[in-house]
């Protein structure tokens, strides 16, 4: 079976080669040598793998189309996890060389300490390490998100954390029950506290440009919010100010939660503002912007124009739609980062 | 971008220096453009400094956030861009009220310092610093006046770095000096006027070189007014069994500070680095949880700080891009940044504390395996007569001085074969992190004296001064008349400092390696070849032979 050559170009410019046999997909073919490519769902849903093919011959799986538009895909940006190479491949990648992961990937094992629902088809999942002898260290970037593995199924499910590194074992996930999601089945039917899961991470490298000092648009639609959570759950604990709105939508004003520590946040981090968009509010809801969050950044930024990041979180509807706004307004492609989930 | 303050700076047919996206280091354009930005600024601080000073009001707290910004530019220690759009504004307050306390006192003054950095205006965005960075840079009048003065410039600014960086070690353990204050205030004042004669700058290093050293004498007296003068010590390069916490870098009061808020907690506490010498001061070797020097020299961090298992601090240069294995149980402090990495304000350092303590530590002993350090002036001098007595009996020939930095590139061998080859009677006198590359080998003794002396961090040249002076009073002859030869590696902006203080003494003969900084032009290197005789490194051997038979 013939064999192809794997030229990946990190976003600061660092090489990686590794072969691919003809049949096998990009992110597969990295893992055979033990080298974690950024990915998450591994079935062209989620557009965690995105990357760019200068040149070469390929063909691309089955993706959904909302993860990768027909202009981008005629252009060569490809989801690797989609990729089958037909001939040496050059493939430039958006993110850092940090963001990939050498060695093989073992599950760890956390236990079950907090199980809440938080508002409509919302739910907080608290974990802590089960052992805690060896090594507490919970390590992680902000944005980066944890498989979890439902009990005896190995079916595994990609969330992200919404809590800070910390070195105390702890693990926080907002999860959106979706009437059909296995993972929300598991969670309605079987889950308590006390229960232990297999935990596979971290990966993603969705994340705060940490060396850009343009004002940052945070886009969450729903759980969406989880990484900005983590993101600014960590400006506050390190001190680090800087010029953030937050643009947190929902579909009806019983789906908003945390409330309470979005104004906690705002008080360590006054650079920090945050509007809450219900998109179909009951007539007498007055807690903020009436519409959705796509819509909110296009009044934003026709009231305020700037040179701004985007960061985006959310289903897919709505991040396509706020990348669109925000690219309609002048903000340059490579300054809106984002991610979406099914 | 354009930056060659370093040793491993692109060097290419078309020209010397880092001039594209990223640096040699890992620095960016962006961080690179608001450094020299902010430099530009500080300079605006020390025009009004430097005036109010004449008018009896010195500034005191204005010259000590220069020296700490300064810090900050030197390579390896701060890559994080906000920091920089931090210090700016800062910088731009600081000018700002000196500029008014100016007008205070002379209502005429707005007719003396009418442009520059005396009246800029830092912009208010990003594109907008970027483009005022352009009116900063280093290299800003290349065109017009030619490689020769920008290199000269280029020196005394990096001579400058390097002295604050030594000034703001001192200030962390309670020491300053208003004569140094001024000394910096009058060199920045200097290079705001851009300044254009060959000779005059020249001279100007020649006077920081003079001003470093009062720097490193102050520096001295606050590392033994705090910690006792260095001691005759063992130090294990071997492990303990227990948690672990690592420090690396220069900063001897961020170590005190760390071991005295993890007594009695179970963290053994282990150097890195530059910090080896801590080993030989009294009051630092007398916490029990200082247990040992982990490691080598800052380049080979990747490596040492992946495997270690436990909590990192860097203190102070030289940090390069941390690696995902070790980026969260790394913290910064000072001067340094890194975006994404955790950086320690005020000296708690609970949250690295509370890492190492979730981190697992070393699950057993290694080995015991000492080294000897702390032959500080001190230590040598008193037993100068023993020296002097084996000087004068021929059992020692010769000393060599290796000192300064290590660094990545293959041609620091050099130093480690300059050890190796020195002859039986010969003493070899070592400063800095270059020692690593031969520091844990047997070199025996001489008389009972041990033929390696570590003298400590590359500002102890303090004390290499000190004891060659002493020597040369003791032989009544000049410090250039004894069989001394000083090999000197560099690599960052402290190096240049102690460069030019060794010049600025009249030291002679300087090897100077493993190459030539870059903007030192082919005329300015001729020129300091024939007014100090400095060389370049080569065949170690060679030099060894060469420097032996001029003694004699």
């Amino acid at each position: 079976m013939p064999e192809y050559q794997i030229t990946l170009t990190s976003r600061d410019g660092r090489q990686l080669n590794f072969n691919c046999a003809a049949g096998c997909d990009v992110v597969s073919a990295a893992e055979q040598v033990n080298i974690k490519l950024p990915s998450l769902c591994r079935d062209g849903g989620c557009g965690a793998c995105l990357g760019h093919c200068d040149s070469g011959e390929y063909t691309l799986g089955q993706y959904s189309a909302g993860m990768l538009s027909t202009a981008a895909a005629a252009q060569g940006d490809v989801l690797l996890c989609k990729t089958y190479p037909q001939g040496d491949l050059q493939i430039s990648a958006p993110y850092d060389y940090a963001h990939i992961q050498f060695g093989r990937q073992q599950a760890r094992q956390a236990v079950i300490t907090g199980l809440a629902q938080i508002a409509h088809r919302t739910v907080q999942l608290n974990l802590s390490w089960l052992d805690q002898q060896a090594d507490k260290a919970v390590q992680f970037e902000p944005g980066q998100c944890m498989e979890l593995e439902i009990p005896d199924t190995g079916i595994r499910r990609a969330y992200s954390l919404a809590n800070t590194a910390n070195w105390r074992g702890e693990l926080e996930f907002l999860i959106r029950l979706q009437p059909e999601g296995q993972f929300s089945n598991y969670l309605r039917q079987q889950a308590a506290v006390g229960q232990v899961l297999n935990i596979y991470g971290p990966s993603g490298a969705f994340g705060l440009q940490p060396n850009n000092v343009n004002p940052a648009i945070l886009i969450a639609g729903g759980t969406g919010l989880a990484p900005f959570l983590s993101m600014l759950r960590r400006l506050a604990e390190w001190g680090e100010d800087r010029p953030i709105q937050l643009l947190f939508g929902v579909n009806q004003e019983n789906e908003l939660f945390y409330q309470d520590e979005l104004q906690r946040l705002q008080a360590k981090l006054p650079s920090l503002n945050i509007t809450y968009c219900v998109w179909k509010p009951q007539q007498d809801w007055s807690g903020g912007f009436a519409g959705t969050p796509a819509d909110a950044l296009q009044l934003y930024l026709a009231k305020h124009p700037d040179q701004y990041d985007i960061y985006l979180c959310g289903p897919p509807l709505l991040v396509t739609a706020a990348v669109q706004i925000a690219l309609a307004q002048g903000i340059a492609e490579e300054r809106v980062f984002s991610e979406k989930f099914g | 971008m354009f930056c060659y303050q370093c040793e491993q700076t692109t060097r290419s047919d078309a020209g010397n220096g880092c001039h594209t996206d990223k640096g040699v280091c890992g620095k960016d354009d962006t961080t690179a453009d608001l450094q020299d930005l902010m430099i530009y600024g500080l300079q605006g601080i020390a025009q009004y400094a430097k005036r109010l000073r004449q008018a009896g009001q010195p500034q005191t707290q204005a010259d000590e956030f220069i020296l700490y910004a300064l810090f900050t530019t030197l390579t390896n220690v701060n890559f994080n861009a906000n920091r920089f759009v931090q210090l700016i504004k800062e910088t731009a307050h600081w000018r700002d009220q000196l500029k008014t306390q100016y007008a205070a006192h002379d209502p005429e003054s707005t007719a003396v310092l009418t442009a520059g950095p005396a009246q800029w205006q830092p912009a208010a965005s990003l594109p907008g610093l970027l483009i005022q960075a352009k009116d900063a840079a280093i290299n800003l009048d290349l065109q017009d006046l030619g490689a020769d003065i920008i290199g000269l410039r280029a020196m005394l600014l990096y001579g400058v770095k390097g002295a604050a960086a030594y000034a703001y070690h001192a200030l962390m353990l309670g020491y300053r000096d208003e004569v140094i204050n001024a000394g910096f205030e009058d060199a920045l004042d200097f290079l705001a006027t851009h300044p254009s004669n060959a000779d005059e700058l020249l001279n100007w290093s020649l006077r920081i070189g003079e001003l470093n050293y009062k720097v490193m004498a102050m520096l001295d007296a606050a590392n033994t007014g705090n910690f006792g003068a260095q001691q005759i010590s063992s130090v294990n390069l071997g492990v303990v069994k227990g948690k672990a916490i690592l420090v690396s870098g220069h900063d001897m009061h961020d170590l005190a500070q760390l071991l005295e808020q993890t007594q009695g907690l179970g963290i053994n506490v282990y150097t890195h680095g530059e910090m080896l010498p801590a080993h030989a001061y009294p009051k630092l070797k007398a916490y029990p949880h200082l247990v040992g020097n982990y490691g080598s020299a800052w380049q080979n961090q990747h490596l040492e700080f992946a495997r270690f298992p436990g909590a990192i601090l860097m203190t102070s240069n030289c940090l390069i891009e941390p690696d995902n294995s070790y980026r969260q149980r790394l913290f910064t402090a000072g001067p340094v940044g890194w975006a994404g990495v955790r950086h320690i304000n005020d000296s708690d350092f609970s949250p690295l504390i509370e890492a190492a303590q979730a981190m697992p530590g070393f699950r057993e002993d290694s080995p015991e395996k000492l080294i000897t350090v702390g032959f500080g002036r001190d230590t040598v001098l008193s037993v100068a007569d023993k020296v002097i007595a084996a000087v004068k009996a021929g059992a020692i020939s010769h000393f060599f001085l290796v000192g300064g930095c290590d660094g990545a590139a293959p041609g620091r061998n050099y130093f480690t074969e300059v050890a190796e080859l020195a002859p039986a009677d010969t003493v070899i006198l070592t400063l800095g992190c270059g020692k690593y590359r031969f520091n844990s080998h047997d070199f025996g003794t001489i008389d009972g004296i041990p033929r390696l002396l570590d003298m400590g961090q590359c500002n102890d040249a303090y004390s290499a001064i000190q004891v060659a002076s002493a020597l040369a009073k003791a032989f009544d002859c000049g410090v250039n008349d004894l069989p001394l030869s000083l090999m000197i590696s560099w690599f960052e902006q402290k190096a240049v400092a102690v460069l030019l203080t060794l010049l600025s003494l009249g030291i002679r003969g300087i090897r100077l390696g493993p190459t030539v900084p870059a903007f030192l032009t082919p005329v300015l290197l001729a020129k300091l070849s024939e007014t100090f005789d400095l060389k370049t490194t080569g065949n170690a051997a060679e030099d060894i032979q060469s420097a032996m038979q001029m003694a004699a």
